[in-house]
């Protein structure tokens, strides 16, 4: 009999790679269950700081079993120093980055209004949000919240690990229609009609083909085209235009009478929803302080934002500068207790930098009280969440949110923002580790 | 077929052997073809209707009506052009819909359903089979590109919203979700998110078509195959360009010493107005 391997040892080559080619592929399709982040720190550092800042985030559970709910809330201020190279946000929508749809979203609000569709949202005003999502795929997953803006992107909030547990084949997402039908699971719902129908025109098609390609096909049909002596008359014969006339017939009245039954099946349809929702922004809060940004430096070296600000404290209470937040880092003076007390156990690490912020005067600034205060922001998460990159951007404009504490826990946000200025060489040779400086 | 060393096919004598050796020759080519095409349309198909094709809820009466068949008639009025002027073939438009149909499924099943989880109720392909069988019947029956265009080309943009309408009409069902009015089809496509891909972005009627009754579907489908005849004129031209046989004469090898010196070395514009340019367009069959 004749073979192709011509030698036992080809044989055993060629399916050796052949069955390695098909593990690499099965690996590939079906390994890797855990997908990571979505590549946040790769957007340029003053997309991040001056576009939504998001706090007060919290995630109702990190571990969830298959159809479980997980609620992430939140808040986010769209930021009033906003890059002029990006729209306003004229259209946003409420997202979540998440590996792929690994959760489904069952709900979703700004401000109690019902998130499906796009919205406008406000410069330097505030928005509360919840985003209701249902265990689907098992893993670990990174899921962030998320505003979309139109033509400026993607713009994550922080991102936290969640764990999803038990057999994907178990997830159902069940409604019923309007119309009366109940829909035990949207991934599956229609598929029926679908493969049915698909199949029903890929048959009818294949018959079609199969009806010419039975005969001699290519050289001998171009011959007879281009050569004396060729007949022409068989190539297409009565038969085959009776055929195809019957087809044309055929598909036609398919269409028709189908559409018809279907219209019957389904006489309440609508069609795709395509409005906008209207969201009105959290009542405005005017600032208590006042931040007046007089400088600020990054220092290369010492990993360390360091800005000098004079704050005006417009308010009648005292309050101290309790956090700085910039692209989902929270830089929290540990001096202050209403600022630690805002902690959730359940935050990411990974967004509170341990070192947090040195103010050098948290002494509570009365009302009516001005005075310029030193601030550093020191972390290897500048170059970590390569925000640090900033001082390689054509817009390096910094801004982030301080929180300012009362006595009592009350909270007013003020925005800073300012030009940042790079030290490359630090004289005093001070660092994260040695703030001090010189020899350590 | 006769017995003996020959056979007849067509009205010409081939040997047997040849004949044997052509049929496998069919095969191979169908079957490379078959892949070639389903890459190269399926390419062509999403960069310019890939959103509404992939997505169950940018599958809308006015822009996916308007679009899919303008773009999807590209391949099968080139392809008609090689198969009928060359081999007498009216198949074309249904074998090209029928590899893109095998690149969609591929695709939505192994890309986007076991690699990136989403449920294959939001992904599924539109279907051209109806539209392609008529535009093949159209070129066999008239045997002419003009009326072949109006006609089945026509007819192309006409069946694509009621074909598709069988399968479709489940996922425009009216439902309530947090109090909104939305299709089945939306509310898969809000459950199963698209990180990079929010709503705004969708190009979907949007309700500017009310000044036509609200019939948006109808006026789309019938702009629609006014373009579409247009766009296969066009293709059909663009598939006879693709299948001339061209040379271009070796212009270096006068550096090389290789010329001829009774010869005169032949400019490449020269060589380009012999070969290519001159009588294009009346060279179709």
């Amino acid at each position: 009999m004749r073979t192709f391997c011509f030698r036992k040892s080809s044989c055993v080559r060629v399916i050796l790679s052949a069955a390695a080619a098909i593990m690499q592929i099965g690996i590939l399709t079906f390994g890797p269950d855990a997908a990571l982040a979505h590549g946040e720190r790769n957007q340029e550092p003053f997309l991040r700081m001056r576009t939504a800042h998001f706090y007060d985030v919290k995630w109702s559970a990190n571990d969830i079993p298959v159809n479980g709910e997980i609620v992430v809330t939140g808040k986010f201020r769209l930021f009033p120093i906003w890059p002029v190279n990006l729209p306003l946000p004229e259209a946003a929508f409420l997202g979540n980055g998440t590996p792929g749809p690994v959760l489904a979203r069952t709900e979703s609000y700004i401000n109690g209004v019902p998130a499906i569709q796009s919205t406008k949202l406000e410069l330097n005003r505030d928005y509360e949000f919840k985003t209701v999502l249902k265990g689907r795929v098992p893993g670990h997953h990174h899921v962030h919240p998320m505003i979309n803006v139109m033509g400026a992107g993607p713009l994550l909030g922080p991102g936290n690990w969640l764990s999803v547990t038990g057999n994907e084949s178990d997830f159902k997402l069940p409604i019923k229609t309007l119309s009366g039908e109940t829909i035990d699971n949207l991934e599956t719902w229609g598929l029926g009609r679908v493969f049915f129908w698909h199949g029903l025109w890929v048959a009818i098609a294949i018959v079609w083909l199969v009806w010419w390609l039975r005969r001699p096909l290519l050289l001998p049909r171009l011959r007879a085209l281009t050569e004396k002596g060729g007949d022409r008359s068989q190539l297409v014969t009565g038969i085959d235009r009776l055929f195809g006339a019957s087809l044309l017939v055929a598909t036609i009245l398919i269409v028709f009478f189908g559409f018809q039954a279907t219209d019957a099946a389904y006489p309440r349809t609508v069609p795709l929803q395509g409005s906008r929702a209207t969201v009105e922004p959290l009542p405005e809060v005017p600032e208590q302080v006042k931040v007046v940004v007089n400088k600020s430096n990054y220092d290369v070296p010492g990993r360390s934002l360091r800005m000098n600000v004079t704050l005006t404290n417009n308010g009648s209470t005292s309050a101290q500068l309790g956090e700085f937040l910039t692209s989902n880092q929270r830089f929290i003076n540990h001096e202050v207790s209403q600022a630690m007390a805002t902690v959730d156990p359940n935050y990411p690490k990974e967004l509170l930098p341990p070192n947090g912020l040195k103010v050098s005067d948290s002494r509570p600034l009365k009302p009516g009280e001005t005075k310029t205060v030193d601030i550093e922001a020191a972390d290897a998460a500048w170059e970590t969440e390569r925000l640090s990159s900033l001082i390689n951007d054509p817009d390096n404009t910094l801004g982030g949110l301080l929180f300012f504490y009362e006595e009592h826990g009350k909270r007013t946000i003020s925005n800073v923002s300012g030009p940042m200025v790079p030290v490359f060489t630090d004289p005093d040779n001070r660092t994260a580790e040695n703030p001090k400086g010189g020899a350590g | 077929m006769q017995g003996g060393t020959s056979v007849r096919l067509y009205g010409l004598e081939w040997p047997k052997e040849s004949a044997r050796i052509s049929r496998v020759l069919d095969l191979l080519v169908a079957a490379i073809l078959f892949l070639a095409v389903s890459g190269a349309f399926h390419l062509h198909y999403m960069l310019t209707a890939g959103d509404w094709d992939m997505w169950i809820d940018w599958k809308d009466r006015q822009w996916w009506v308007t679009l899919t068949p303008i773009m999807a008639i590209t391949f099968p009025a080139a392809l008609q052009y090689v198969f009928w002027t060359k081999f007498r073939l009216p198949i074309a438009a249904t074998f090209a819909v029928v590899c893109l149909l095998f690149g969609q499924w591929i695709n939505r099943y192994f890309g986007f359903h076991l690699w990136s989880y989403f449920p294959m109720s939001e992904v599924i392909p539109a279907l051209l089979i109806p539209g392609a069988l008529v535009l093949d019947v159209a070129l066999l029956l008239t045997g002419n590109f003009l009326f072949t265009a109006m006609s089945g080309a026509f007819a192309f943009a006409l069946l694509f919203y009621p074909a598709n309408w069988f399968w479709l009409a489940p996922y425009r069902l009216p439902v309530e979700v947090m109090g909104q009015l939305v299709s089945v089809g939306d509310y898969i496509s809000y459950a199963f998110t698209r990180t990079a891909l929010p709503e705004y972005i969708r190009l979907i009627e949007r309700g500017t078509l009310r000044t036509f009754g609200g019939h948006s579907a109808i006026i789309a489908s019938f702009f629609s195959a006014f373009v579409s005849i247009l766009m296969y004129l066009a293709w059909w031209h663009i598939g006879m360009l693709l299948a001339r046989v061209v040379t271009t004469p070796n212009t270096l090898k006068n550096f090389m010493g290789l010329t001829d010196k009774d010869e005169p070395a032949e400019t490449a514009q020269k060589a380009i107005d012999r070969t290519s340019l001159q009588g294009r367009f009346v060279a179709t069959e």
